[in-house]
């Protein structure tokens, strides 16, 4: 039986190590460019692309097959990113050195060989060698020509935006502006179709030729010719654009930046609410309540507190902050604006008070395990040299208890970072406009929506159409999660067992 | 997500009294001091006002819920001309229509009671009766050529200056409909008008039924109306007296003064023999409630029912008796049904009235409507006033009724749902039309909730328990402190990326290898047990020298091994147990389905999140059993099993007992697994193999959709309510079994 016992916790090891091991292996093969495979078939097409899976599998009759799952790409020519193919069906495998993959701003990647550059009816390059080598300046030269005409145009209309938004608000005139808008937006439109000019033609594996404006093109890579080193500067890249960059094609593609952006300022404010409240609790606790029948109220609200489900909060978060002070602050303040809500709906501000309220009873059991390892000896000493009792807390005891605190909001923040559920209700969306933190004054806007890895994960992996494309990105984006809830969570551990160690000789 | 945290009372006294100290201070200082102690004690109190705040408003949103209508101390309007017949109401409660036994219409101002216009029936001719079209703004009048005719009232809105809004009626082109009864006279009737077609149904003396039915065909390209006339008559049982046409004018209910209740099917080329039930006492009021479906009966002795038509068979439907209110008393005299709502008001003969909910058969008011004989009543269109016209004049009560579809039992017991054939349970809180009946039983999700804390539970307890058992008692103390943080780091792991492994990863794959499951789990306690076995065959002096932890890692290998192997073989046990198809198989013993995210699934996600909760409060309180007593047991000859299983286990089984229950309110309250693992189909079932939805997916699933304060809203409210009581309750109980065990043995 006692071998039971052990078979029991090797199961729980292997599921955790199980788990952790296959978010890692697949999140992180997101990123790697494998090399391209072109696949002639027994019925004469040839397919283009990169060798997914092979998984073993048995036919209709029960024989067994093995199946190819080959990411081809090109879904503006019609049909899926991927095509499960019988490998026995397979005559022909090469891998072209001159094929190459092109990540898109719309429409996915497409696999193919480049054939020429053409500007309107002009040709620039012509040769599959020739486009290979003039691309990367090419690009360059695009994307810095649309950095200099589009950006600051963008920018300039977005201004102006905003500013016909207010004096509409205030009921004034907006007839020059809206004058100056329209001629803004039509300069941006004449030169978004002037970057559109130059294309890139592409011939698929079956001969079908397609032209793709440059300005459309992300990256350029051809994986044949990359070597070992190429591919890892390569991997290193997408590794950056992934963290760094903004997404793309509904969140489906390129980078989660504003998701983790949203998801660290939110924990931030949560951690900001979280503890005072959590800490004053604790001292009040430990150091100036009388053992009794209130003691034990709050000791049983604490634990049922932690012990109620996270969707609970996110009700009460509706209900109490968005709906009834989100709403009492709209009509107050911001009545102008009714009836479109400013705080009268979900937002960053109600996120972080819900899971401040959610993350309480965590900072409290830390912080007292903190207090309680403060020795008596320093406490009586404060206090027969003349300090008062107010004064041994903020000088002695409390700086003595700070690795226990701290203890606490790491792990408060951990668990705010991994709570999805209330959030849902209070104000993450798929897809915000604008980070809760801008220069726009002033600075910080606590009302605005936000995004979160979390809510990612859960919107991209089970609403988006394609999930079979999308599912290297989520485990990705799962991997960092998992990463940043596990370091901070390790953190606070080792922050707690030095605190342990440190005072485990002198409690008394 | 992290272990639900445990807060311990402190093993010491509190801190030293400063007052045992006099020493001289300033005032200031002193001040800083009491203000520093109020803020603090402030502070702790926070958190129970905190969680007593949740609870308060959790409640006060959900009490409306189960209040009843509010209806105001009626008002007098003036008296119209004549006694009224019926009434309609303006949608913005500015203006109220009368209509008088010879077709002429009293416009009044609904708030004041004056009178604004009076409007002469638009047809010439003789009037004997006229009839009212339920749900719909436009009222019917016999003439004594036989001719009905159906007049719409329109409500046209006019801003003058300054923006003042006017109501006033406008009665609409007349529709004509020719009974033709020859000889015969009228003894029922009932129309109805609306742009594509009309129809008038009668019940003469000769008994026979008439339909009469003009239907208008516009030709988009030409605009040429294109109008046809259809005549249809069959025979009529004996003494129908009452007759309403729903608004599609398809179907046509009757009844008698003996209390049968009749319902003919109006066909594009006739009128099919009709149904009869038989209600048991003479009906004396018939009206239909929104969408046309349910037939209110009121009758002689003030009994209220609502019928509806089910299917039975194939091709036979009949109506059968749904619901039922409580008896008003007195004979019921008219019957006004709500047009959004399936609310209606019912008049007694004795001028008591009351006001109703088919779905929830619930009574939310009951009063009286005058002194003298009322005649008429109707709800205005929103639901929000009521109008009772007696031969005195008519008396206007307001109405709020917010929450008129839920009731404690129709929110747990089964309900009979229109369309449905029989009452069930049913979650379905939104339809395609204003007419939809919301269903909105908290049971199906309750199910939900407990099959998928059940599944969890199945891996958990075990796996979280025994692993407990073995890291508090037979673990090397140096490996104690590297288990235990592990653990602690997979209740760490969001729930978000659980939810999105199982659903994407683990169900494709279970549903593929599911007999690969079954064998694993027959045979990894097996392996276990021979991992166990190898170890102790070993050499003592051999495994005296082996790392500590060295039998943990035996039986991790052979599991491993044995799960590779049970996915290899999934194939092979699937051909020879089921037949080379597990779905197929299971349909065919078991008549169940295999949904790929099912309960299963879910469970095994969620025992992720709930084994270290488990495992963490179990070890806790494994090792709090004092060591003497273990020692004791192990110094009178008993072997490490017997001293686990007779001593540690009994001594801190209120342990272990808390820490399952924990394990299960967290289960109950886990959202983003159930979202993502399961189909969150809301149906009741106890299959593991369908997928299912909690009572905390379905909040996260309705609740951005919820209008603030409608009645979906409040009931998402109440399941959130539900589940912080149910949560409340175990913890505290927890709590206590554990507080009570940690005092037993700390003397020792």
């Amino acid at each position: 039986m006692i071998s039971l016992t052990a078979g029991a916790l090797a199961a729980n090891l292997l599921l955790v190590g199980g788990l952790v091991a296959l978010v890692a292996v697949n999140g992180l093969g997101h990123f790697w460019q494998a090399d391209i495979a072109a696949l002639v078939q027994s019925d004469g097409t040839t397919l283009l692309g990169e060798i997914a899976d092979r998984e073993l599998d048995s036919d209709e009759s029960g024989q067994p097959r093995e199946r190819w799952r080959v990411a081809v790409g090109n879904r503006d020519l019609g049909g899926s990113d991927f095509r499960w193919i019988d490998a026995s069906q397979v005559t022909g495998e090469s891998w072209p050195s001159d094929a190459g993959v092109l990540e898109r701003e719309e429409w996915g990647r497409f696999y193919g060989f480049p054939v020429a550059i053409r500007n309107g009816e002009s040709v620039r390059v012509e040769g599959t060698e020739p486009v290979w080598a003039a691309l990367p300046e090419l690009l360059r030269e695009n994307r810095a020509s649309r950095a200099a005409k589009v950006d600051a145009l963008a920018a300039e209309i977005r201004g102006l935006n905003g500013q016909i938004e207010r004096l509409r608000r205030e009921g004034r005139d907006t007839n020059e502006l809206q004058v100056r808008y329209e001629e803004a937006a039509s300069a941006l439109s004449a030169r978004e179709a002037e970057l559109l000019a130059d294309v890139l033609v592409m011939r698929t594996a079956d001969g079908r030729e397609k032209a793709i404006p440059l300005s459309q093109v992300v990256r350029a890579v051809r994986a044949n010719a990359l070597g070992a080193r190429g591919k890892f500067a390569l991997y290193g890249s997408r590794l950056w654009e992934f963290l760094a960059g903004e997404p793309r094609e509904s969140n489906t593609e390129g980078g989660i930046f504003p998701a983790i952006f949203g998801t660290v300022l939110m924990v931030m404010l949560t951690s900001l609410a979280v503890a005072p409240f959590g800490v004053l609790t604790a001292l009040y606790l430990r150091e100036y309540a009388r053992q009794g029948i209130v003691v034990r109220a709050v000791r049983i609200a604490v634990n049922s507190l932690a012990g109620v489900p996270s969707i609970v909060f996110g009700v009460f978060g509706l209900g109490f902050f968005v709906y009834l002070v989100g709403g009492s602050l709209d009509s107050l303040f911001f009545a102008d604006r009714l009836p479109t809500p400013t705080f009268g709906t979900g937002g960053i501000l109600w996120a972080s008070l819900t899971l401040a309220l959610l993350t309480v009873p965590v900072v409290v059991v830390a912080t007292e395990e903190g207090l309680a390892a403060v020795p008596r000896v320093v406490r009586e000493g404060s206090l027969a040299l003349g300090a008062t009792k107010f004064e041994t807390l903020l000088r002695v005891v409390l700086p003595a208890a700070l690795p226990g605190v701290l203890t606490g909001l790491i792990l408060a923040m951990a668990r705010a970072a991994g709570e999805v559920a209330p959030l849902m209700i209070v104000g993450m969306v798929k897809l915000a406009p604008s980070l809760p933190l801008d220069g726009e004054f002033p600075f910080l806007h606590l009302e605005r929506k936000f995004m979160h890895l979390g809510f990612h994960i859960y919107d991209v992996g089970f609403q988006s159409p394609n999930i079979e494309a999308v599912r290297p990105l989520v485990f990705a984006t799962a991997l960092l999660l998992i990463l940043v809830v596990l370091s901070t969570n390790l953190t606070a551990i080792l922050v707690r067992n030095h605190l342990r160690r440190k005072y485990a000789g002198s409690a008394i | 997500m992290q272990p639900a945290p445990r807060l311990e009372p402190p093993p010491e006294a509190a801190a030293p009294n400063p007052s045992a100290f006099p020493v001289a201070t300033s005032r200031g200082r002193l001040l800083l001091d009491r203000s520093a102690a109020v803020l603090v004690r402030a502070g702790g109190f926070a958190v129970v006002f905190s969680l007593v705040g949740i609870l308060a408003f959790l409640l006060v949103e959900v009490a409306p819920l189960f209040r009843g209508a509010n209806v105001s101390e009626p008002r007098a309007l003036s008296a119209s001309a004549g006694p009224p017949e019926l009434l309609l109401a303006d949608a913005s409660l500015a203006r109220l229509a009368s209509v008088a036994a010879d077709g002429r219409v009293t416009v009044l101002d609904a708030e004041s009671g004056a009178v604004q216009a009076t409007l002469p029936f638009p047809v010439a001719g003789e009037i004997l009766d006229v009839g009212d079209a339920p749900g719909e703004p436009t009222f019917s009048a016999l003439l004594g050529d036989g001719r009905v005719i159906v007049v719409p009232v329109d409500w046209r809105v006019d801003y003058g200056e300054a923006n003042a809004r006017t109501v006033s009626a406008v009665l609409g082109t007349p529709v004509e409909l020719p009974l033709e009864p020859a000889d015969a006279t009228v003894v029922a009737f009932s129309a109805r008008a609306r742009a594509s077609g009309s129809a008038a149904a009668a019940v003469l003396s000769d008994s026979t039924l008439v339909v009469v039915r003009r239907t208008v065909r516009v030709n988009d390209f030409t605009g040429e109306r294109d109008e046809q006339l259809a005549r249809f008559q069959i025979p009529s049982p004996e003494g129908v007296t009452r007759l309403v046409l729903d608004s599609d004018q398809r179907q046509l209910y009757g009844a008698d003064a003996r209390g049968g209740l009749y319902w003919w099917e109006i066909a594009e080329d006739g009128v099919r023999t009709p149904r009869i039930s038989q209600t048991g006492a003479p009906i004396s009021a018939l009206s239909l409630l929104v969408g046309g479906r349910s037939v209110v009966v009121g009758n002689a002795n003030g009994d209220l029912s609502i019928w509806f038509r089910v299917q039975s068979g194939r091709a036979h439907a009949e109506l059968v008796r749904a619901h039922e209110i409580s008896s008003q008393g007195s004979e019921i005299r008219a019957i006004a049904p709500s047009w959004r709502k399936r609310t209606f008001a019912a008049l007694s003969a004795d001028g008591s009235l009351g006001l109703y909910h088919s779905t929830s058969e619930r009574t939310l008011w009951r009063g009286k409507a005058a002194g003298e004989a009322a005649v008429a009543a109707v709800l205005a269109p929103r639901g929000d006033a009521l109008f009772v016209a007696s031969a005195n004049g008519v008396r206007a009560f307001d109405v709020r009724n917010p929450h008129p579809e839920t009731s404690i039992a129709g929110l747990a017991a089964p309900i009979w749902y229109e369309d449905y054939p029989e009452p069930t349970w049913v979650w379905q809180s939104t339809g395609g039309s204003e007419e939809f009946e919301p269903k909105l039983s908290l049971t199906p999700l309750a199910v939900g909730t407990l099959k998928g804390t059940f599944y969890a539970l199945f891996f958990a307890i075990p796996l979280g328990i025994l692993g407990a058992l073995y890291t508090s008692q037979l673990m090397d103390p140096r490996l104690q402190r590297w288990v235990k943080p592990i653990v602690e780091i997979m209740a760490s792991l969001p729930s978000v990326v659980l939810g999105f492994l199982a659903g994407l990863w683990l169900a494709p794959r279970l549903e593929r290898y599911f007999p690969g499951l079954l064998l694993l789990l027959v045979a990894s306690p097996l392996l276990a047990l021979a991992a166990g076995a190898a170890f102790r065959a070993l050499p003592a002096r051999l495994r005296g020298r082996l790392p500590p932890g060295t039998e943990v890692a035996l039986a991790a290998a052979l599991l491993a091994a044995g799960a590779g192997v049970s996915i290899v073989l999934s194939g092979a046990v699937e051909g020879m147990v089921f037949g080379g198809d597990f779905g197929a198989w299971l349909q065919a013993t078991t008549g169940l389905a295999y949904d790929q995210r099912n309960a299963v699934v879910a469970g095994i996600a969620m025992a992720f999140a709930v084994i270290p909760i488990i495992f963490a409060i179990a070890e806790e309180s494994l090792s709090n059993v004092p060591k003497t007593l273990t020692a004791a047991s192990l110094a009178l000859g008993a072997t490490r099993w017997q001293t686990l299983a007779r001593v540690v286990l009994p001594a801190a089984s209120p342990g272990l007992f808390a820490a399952v229950m924990i394990g299960f309110g967290r289960a109950v309250g886990e959202t983003m697994i159930v979202l993502m693992a399961t189909g969150n189909t809301p149906l009741l079932g106890w299959s593991p193999f369908d997928g299912f939805r909690s009572l905390s997916a379905n909040i996260a699933v309705e609740i951005p959709e919820a209008p603030h304060g409608a009645t979906l809203y409040r009931v998402l409210f109440l399941s959130a309510l539900l589940l912080f009581m149910v949560t409340f309750v175990l913890n505290t109980a927890a709590d206590l079994v554990r507080e009570s065990l940690r005092r037993r043995y700390s003397g020792n």
